[in-house]
């Protein structure tokens, strides 16, 4: 369930009126001035339209609003949108000569289009007022841009009720009262007009009250939610500075057993995309079906899911698909079936994870299908003598919902751009290798089959990332050079792109000439497979991980060796991603960029410091390329 | 005769302008089309989205003109990311759209130099490029995504690997 306080001022009668006023033409009005958070902005661009204030998208005072606000505009003269993306962030979308606008989801109309003036665009200023989450009003001789509890939100989830309120300002949130029959939140320093009440009727909530007091200058806002008996309130939780979310259960539905009180809202939890138990994904059925190419395994899957399959090589004909962050409904499933199938179990390995696992009479080509219902195997009846060995993706519904922010459209709205489904896929590309830019493997045999080629990222001129002391080219040739050692003590050569702290091509080079020189190294020796090594990082210090790169279909067997040895290096397994990155891109053989850890993250970092776990790293690197080699031998060639 | 037939005029045609200006309010409301806005999950390569409402084309706004705009708006909601409580790869604060432009089947981004300022990581680059691509290529008739910076085709992101100086399709991530 999902309600917003929404202030309408739409009547047949009121509508017609602005239309005739519409006909007048506008004119230009005096400066405004307003003051906002304390500072006066002048606003020169301003005119009259339809008995409203419209406001050019050139105006400096209208530059220094949305800058105050968060905000900024993209518009270019002669262009026919105007879109202003707001702090929250959400992205405003007027048009020139369209009363509608586009506010996320919904589809509103303005009190009169948008125009254009000279080279200029003029906008109904309250429409971008109420975008920003402002109200212009009048405090004696001033007038105030006075920021606005511009929603509150209500959602219904598991008997239990969140109100989350957005402001046009940073959101600050007291409790003035609190009992075991109503809680009183105010917010200072906005205002609204949402004022009301509203019933809820849900998650313990009888209703929600909101009404304002204070000055226009200073104004609080009060939401009064009224409690069913035994309801309790949880700590309100922010989200940013305009964002709170106030969660309440009805009796039975929270441990809780009074209300807690929380002047201060708490910091948000950190950003982690581990799914919920509540969205925890079902698996509800596997059935078999024999058809004329061999047999159809279906799955069915409710929610969803990271899948990640892998199989045995003949004559240990077994193939098993993990569905991540799943649950088995019912009892474990033991089908018996007919040829190519022997047999199919699915089980609860783990807590999150539902195994499918197939028994083959031969060395059976699988087709992995995911869908929105779930996964189709499809299971060939003759043999092959080189099936993939393992993959993955997304299966389920991957149009995860509105934002917290997002409400009911006020118009329908029908999609005409189709989901990409599966393409959009979790760890590594699709096992299609129709979806390959390069189309299917290459056929690449090395001339050189005992070479390895290891490229320590960056260094020279170019140092990578660094963080607290550390620097990406001094931990990547590290990590280069200890792997290097290991893998000459297995017999194999290996040429590093740098054997110290230089650029490949020259100092202050083109990205494309130094990444290149890399490539270079390893197509023109003919190595077997090419290794790059980096430290990964992010604008914040939440990620976390390992995770090979590739680009091409001859990449994925070897990435999946080594991200299979890498998975026990002591952070979190992030699997194969395909990107278009440069040296794996154009390197001829297989080849994988391993970004080892995050210089951003605390655990990560320590973990980069770390020289024994370093050597760990090369090791597990090693025992990949190891694997991969012995899996995938060269023609005419001893397998290393 | 003639004096009578000025007041019927009048108000047949003060009917035909109220029941114009009542089929163009109501038309929005029964022909709305949404684009796929595509978020990169913090798993690094995992896509979500988050449905926005997009303008049918407008009276005099030609088909090309109308996908130029569908390409900006979309751009403009891919780099703007979701709202801030969804956990998302997002563009370095401080990114925006300067321009879009259609060539055929292959959209041209102009970000502004702040896309520069990331961390140097591959998560980021490959996070953001790919949820750009898969937004822009969701309007009918784009199916790549020229990245350009402040008018200037770039190799790489500073210290980066994703390469940026041909156009990326789906099929890239």
């Amino acid at each position: 369930m999902t309600n917003r306080f929404i202030a309408r001022t739409s009547s047949t009668a009121a509508t017609a009126a602005l239309v005739l006023l519409a006909t007048i033409p506008a004119r230009a009005d005096a400066p405004l001035v307003a003051l906002y958070q304390g500072e006066t902005i002048r606003f020169t661009h301003v005119a009259q339209n339809s008995g409203r204030l419209a406001i050019g998208v050139q105006d400096p005072g209208f530059a220094a609003l949305l800058h105050n606000a968060g905000a900024w505009l993209t518009w270019k003269p002669g262009e026919r949108y105007v879109l202003i993306t707001t702090s929250v962030p959400a992205v405003i979308s007027f048009a020139l000569g369209d009363r509608r606008y586009d506010a996320g989801p919904i589809a509103l109309q303005a009190a009169f289009a948008p125009y254009e003036r000279g080279n200029e665009v003029y906008l109904p200023f309250d429409e971008v007022l109420g975008a920003l989450g402002l109200a212009l009003r009048q405090d004696g001789n001033v007038k105030v841009l006075q920021p606005q509890l511009a929603a509150l939100d209500v959602r219904e989830s598991d008997g239990r009720v969140t109100l989350a309120a957005h402001g046009g300002g940073p959101l600050h949130l007291r409790v003035v009262q609190q009992s075991a029959a109503a809680m009183t939140y105010a917010f200072d320093g906005v205002g609204t007009t949402l004022s009301g009440t509203r019933k809820i009727g849900a998650g313990g909530v009888r209703s929600v009250q909101i009404s304002v007091s204070g000055t226009v200058s200073e104004p609080t806002t009060l939401v009064t939610v009224r409690l069913e008996t035994g309801a309790t309130a949880q700590a309100p939780q922010n989200n940013g500075d305009r964002d709170v979310a106030l969660s309440f259960s009805a009796a039975s539905s929270g441990p809780q057993a009074v209300a807690e009180e929380s002047p201060t809202p708490e910091p948000a939890p950190p950003e982690d995309n581990a799914p919920s138990a509540s969205s925890a994904a079902t698996v509800t059925g596997v059935t078999t079906e024999p058809n004329a190419d061999g047999a159809t395994v279906t799955i069915t899957v409710n929610g969803s899911a990271i899948y990640e399959w892998h199989r045995l090589r003949d004559p240990d004909n077994r193939f098993w698909v993990d569905i991540k962050n799943a649950q088995l409904a019912g009892p474990p499933i033991e089908l018996s079936t007919s040829s190519p199938i022997v047999s199919v179990r699915a089980r609860q390995t783990d807590p999150s994870t539902v195994r499918i696992a197939l028994s083959l009479d031969g060395s059976k080509p699988i087709e992995v299908t995911p869908s929105v219902t779930g996964l189709t195997l499809q299971v060939g009846g003759e043999d092959v003598a080189d099936a993939p060995r393992s993959g993955g993706g997304s299966l389920g519904s991957l149009i995860s919902a509105s934002g917290p922010n997002a409400a009911s459209p006020v118009t329908p709205v029908t999609p005409v751009t189709p989901a990409p489904a599966d393409t959009s896929s979790g760890d590594l590309a699709s096992p299609d290798e129709n979806n390959w830019k390069f189309g299917p493997r290459s056929g690449y045999v090395p001339t050189n089959p005992r070479l390895i080629v290891i490229d320590p990222g960056h260094g020279g001129s170019d140092v990578g990332t660094q963080h607290g002391g550390l620097r990406e080219a001094d931990l990547t040739l590290d990590m280069a050079k200890r792997l290097r050692d290991i893998l000459i003590a297995r017999g194999w050569q290996v040429k590093l792109t740098r054997e110290s702290d230089v650029d490949v091509y020259a100092p202050n080079d083109s990205a494309r000439d130094e990444l290149q020189a890399r490539v270079d190294v390893a197509n023109n020796a003919g190595a077997r497979l090419f290794v790059s090594i980096h430290a990964n990082a992010y604008i914040n210090s939440g990620p976390y991980g390992t995770t090979c790169y590739i680009s091409k279909p001859d990449d994925v067997a070897f990435a999946r060796s080594v991200e299979t040895h890498l998975a026990a290096d002591g952070t979190k397994d992030d699997g194969v991603i395909k990107s278009h990155l440069y040296v794996t891109y154009h390197t001829r053989m297989p080849a994988v960029l391993v970004e080892t850890a995050f210089l951003t993250n605390p655990s990560d970092y320590a973990l980069l410091a770390s020289a024994q776990w370093r050597q760990k790293v090369a090791q597990e690197i090693a025992d990949g390329i190891g694997e991969y080699a012995r899996a995938y031998p060269v023609p005419n060639q001893p397998a290393q | 005769m003639r004096s009578t037939r000025l007041p019927v005029l009048f108000v047949l045609l003060v009917v035909v302008a109220l029941a114009s200006w009542y089929y163009r309010s109501q038309r929005v409301t029964s022909n709305t089309e949404t684009i796929a806005v595509y978020y990169t999950k913090l798993d690094g390569t995992s896509l979500s989205d988050v449905r926005v409402s997009l303008r049918p084309p407008l009276p005099g706004e030609s088909a090309a003109e109308h996908r130029h705009n569908a390409v900006l708006y979309a751009a403009v909601e891919a780099v703007a990311g979701p709202p801030n409580g969804i956990a998302a790869i997002r563009f370095a604060p401080g990114t925006r759209v300067l321009g879009a432009a259609v060539d055929g089947s292959t959209a041209t981004v102009d970000l502004s130099k702040e896309v520069a300022q990331q961390a140097g990581g591959t998560f980021g680059e490959n996070g953001e490029f790919k949820a750009l691509v898969y937004t822009v290529t969701g309007i009918a008739g784009i199916d790549a995504v020229q990245v350009t910076v402040d008018g200037s085709r770039l190799e790489t992101l500073p210290g980066g690997h994703l390469e940026l100086d041909q156009p990326l399709h789906r099929s890239d991530f």
